[in-house]
């Protein structure tokens, strides 16, 4: 007997291969048949009749290292269909790490994950200082499997302490870290992450930015030595230059320890169409070379956002409006209330009125504007307001404590005739969600589903078959991840049913369901309608179950 | 002027040059500022600065407006910005 039976769907076995009418059945956590028609009975049967059934998919780069320790699912990645992430990006993991300094990493991970301080006061017992003990933490609540990095970051923090944001390490420290990362490795850890770019919550660099370059080497000899674990890298993602001499010593790095690396992010713009086209076109290079330097590009399209509680870009083009708005909080207030400099701001603005520049500004919520105009355009709130739509944004904000968000959708990486060969190229690693960060500046959700309905449905920029196949057996393959990604006999049972016409994924809106009620944008799933973990339900009929079946990654 | 010039005058190098400003999204969903600049070459290249360090410059560079940046070496503003 069968422990589940999906009945009548239509298969999409994440090899690429074409969709085919087939039965799944799972047994024991694993696929025990893929079939034309299985017979027998199960414990559980699943009509999947008109929908397509397909591996978990992977999603390559998160931050939910802190939201798995209270939800497990990490919400609402796993509803997406979402069956494995990769935590600890970014020279970020929350092991190892000594208690005392525990206050450190928290404002590096507020920066990143604008978490609410809560999370890390409230929301969870601090039980571990090293990854091991992080494992044991976490691994009991996983409804999600996991395959988690360990922060170059916190590696340095540990065996330099102060001197991990000051200075280069000493060979003796260089070799205390690779002890520290064995251990975490062996502990589970699939592979180290570092950065080149990030910052503390003071603006300073995060400790992984003062490696020198032999040192990296010395912890990739590591990763080599324990079977050729993977590389994640920040590069100076705003310089295409930088970036292309980053692939070039990731792939030294590659080819001299025989481990994959991967960069993100990797983003397309009108203003810089040459960027991704230079850097892929190293990568093809180097991987003729025989190196593994995998990009990470994302799907969705970047906004701007922005609230008059800090200056912003946005307004670069008003330096009347610039000069106003980066004075301190107090004498900002004052000039916003005084009418004859509102008046030379609008003046500004032009004969329109801003209307060109803001009236498609949408005013996003979660935070102190008002329910009625949360999701309305500025155009439509200044119009119903009998305004114009400078005069309307800045009276909306004073009225409001300033503290309303808008949002200019769509502003970058948004040209999906560019962007949809981009994800298709077989050297493009489809990921970069970030799912699990910035949660109060947008959503990090919904990757997958707007890849279908944009780039496979709206665009035809890739097959169904090959938008599976990106996201599940190319993802475990890069990342060495053991018996994932496929809908094959003896594969791990982690299944996504969805309907093929609607899998996409909502609107961007505002959710107060972090620790000490703090905010974030989510967006909800669109046609995904069960999803299974190591053979076991999780999400079923727009509900999470109680199944606790997610694990820790193995690697092949 | 050109290097090859510049060489053969012996008058210095004057390095890149802006001949362009835009705001762009950035990763974190801020407006970013995106300096394009023109090397002595031809070859044109592009930096994208943060918020933060996107209003320094601004500011080093006395630009009221972003087209204010463009003609500006790129040299003489970097001098400027390490002083802000």
């Amino acid at each position: 007997m069968f422990d589940v039976l999906i009945r009548g769907g239509t298969v999409v076995d994440g090899d690429g291969a074409p969709a085919r009418a087939a039965d799944v059945a799972l047994s024991g956590g694993k696929v025990a048949a893929v079939e034309p028609r299985i017979g027998g009975e199960a414990r559980r049967t699943i009509d999947a009749a008109g929908r397509v059934v397909a591996p978990g998919f992977i999603d390559p780069h998160t931050h939910f290292d802190v939201q798995l320790l209270w939800d497990g699912a990490a919400k609402p990645a796993l509803e997406h269909g979402i069956t494995a992430v990769v935590p600890g990006n970014c020279s970020l993991s929350l092991a190892p790490l000594k208690a005392k300094d525990r206050r450190a990493l928290v404002g590096m991970f507020q920066q990143i994950e604008e978490m609410p301080p809560e999370a890390f006061t409230e929301a969870f017992e601090w039980t571990w200082e090293d990854f091991a003990g992080y494992r044991a933490a976490v691994e009991p609540g996983l409804s999600v499997n996991v395959a988690p990095l360990v922060g170059h970051s916190v590696i340095r923090l540990w065996v330099m302490g102060e001197g991990a944001n000051q200075r280069a390490a000493t060979p003796d420290e260089v070799a205390a870290m690779q002890d520290l990362l064995r251990a975490s490795l062996d502990a589970g850890a699939v592979g180290l992450s570092t950065s080149f770019v990030d910052v503390d919550e003071n603006g300073r660099p995060v400790p992984s930015r003062f490696a020198p370059f032999s040192e990296l080497d010395a912890l990739s000899a590591v990763l080599g030595e324990r079977g050729g674990r993977m590389l994640q890298v920040v590069p100076e993602f705003y310089d295409t230059d930088i970036t292309i001499a980053r692939v070039d010593q990731l792939a030294e790095l590659s080819m001299r320890h025989g481990i994959p690396t991967t960069f993100s992010p990797l983003f397309d713009s009108r203003l810089t169409p040459n960027n991704v086209p230079r850097v892929m076109a190293r990568v093809e290079e180097q991987f003729a070379r025989g190196a593994r330097v995998w990009p990470q590009m994302q799907t969705r399209p970047i906004d701007i956002s922005f609230s008059l509680l800090r200056p912003s870009l946005f307004f670069a083009r008003l330096p009347r409006w610039v000069r106003v708005l980066r004075q301190p909080l107090e004498a900002r207030l004052a000039s916003l209330r005084d009418p004859e400099v509102v008046e030379r701001m609008l003046a500004d603005c032009g004969p329109d009125g801003g209307a060109m520049m803001m009236s498609e500004l949408v005013v996003r919520g979660g935070d102190a504007a008002p329910a009625e105009i949360v999701g309305r355009t500025l155009g439509e709130i200044a119009k119903a307001r009998g305004e114009t739509c400078a005069r309307a944004l800045l009276n909306v904000s004073l009225e409001n404590g300033l503290d309303v968000a808008f949002v200019a959708a769509s502003r970058g990486h948004d040209d999906t005739q560019r962007i949809g060969p981009m994800l298709a190229h077989p050297l493009m690693h489809i990921g970069a969600s970030d799912g699990g960060a910035h949660l109060a500046s947008f959503a990090t959700y919904g990757d997958t589903g707007y890849l279908f309905s944009e780039f496979v449905r709206r665009a035809g920029a890739l097959t169904l078959e090959a938008a599976v196949k990106k996201i599940t057996s190319d993802t475990a393959e890069i990342w060495g991840l053991k018996d994932r990604g496929r809908l094959a006999r003896g594969q791990a049972g982690d299944v996504v049913i969805f309907d093929p016409a609607t899998i996409g994924r909502g609107e961007e809106r505002p959710q107060f369901d972090m620790p000490g009620d703090g905010m974030r944008y989510v967006r909800d799933a669109i046609g995904v309608e069960t999803v299974l973990v190591n053979g076991e339900v999780v999400r079923e009929g727009g509900r999470y179950t109680e199944a606790r079946s997610g694990a820790f990654c193995a690697l092949s | 002027m050109s290097a090859a010039l510049a060489a053969r005058t012996g008058a210095p190098l004057e390095g890149a040059v802006v001949v362009g400003a835009e705001i762009v999204a950035g990763h974190d969903g801020a407006a970013d500022l995106l300096v394009r600049l023109r090397h002595e070459n031809g070859v044109e290249a592009t930096v994208t600065l943060d918020p933060a360090t996107g209003f320094d410059l601004l500011e080093a560079a006395g630009a009221a407006r972003l087209d204010d940046l463009v003609g500006r070496l790129w040299l003489d503003i970097l001098k400027e910005l390490s002083r802000v």
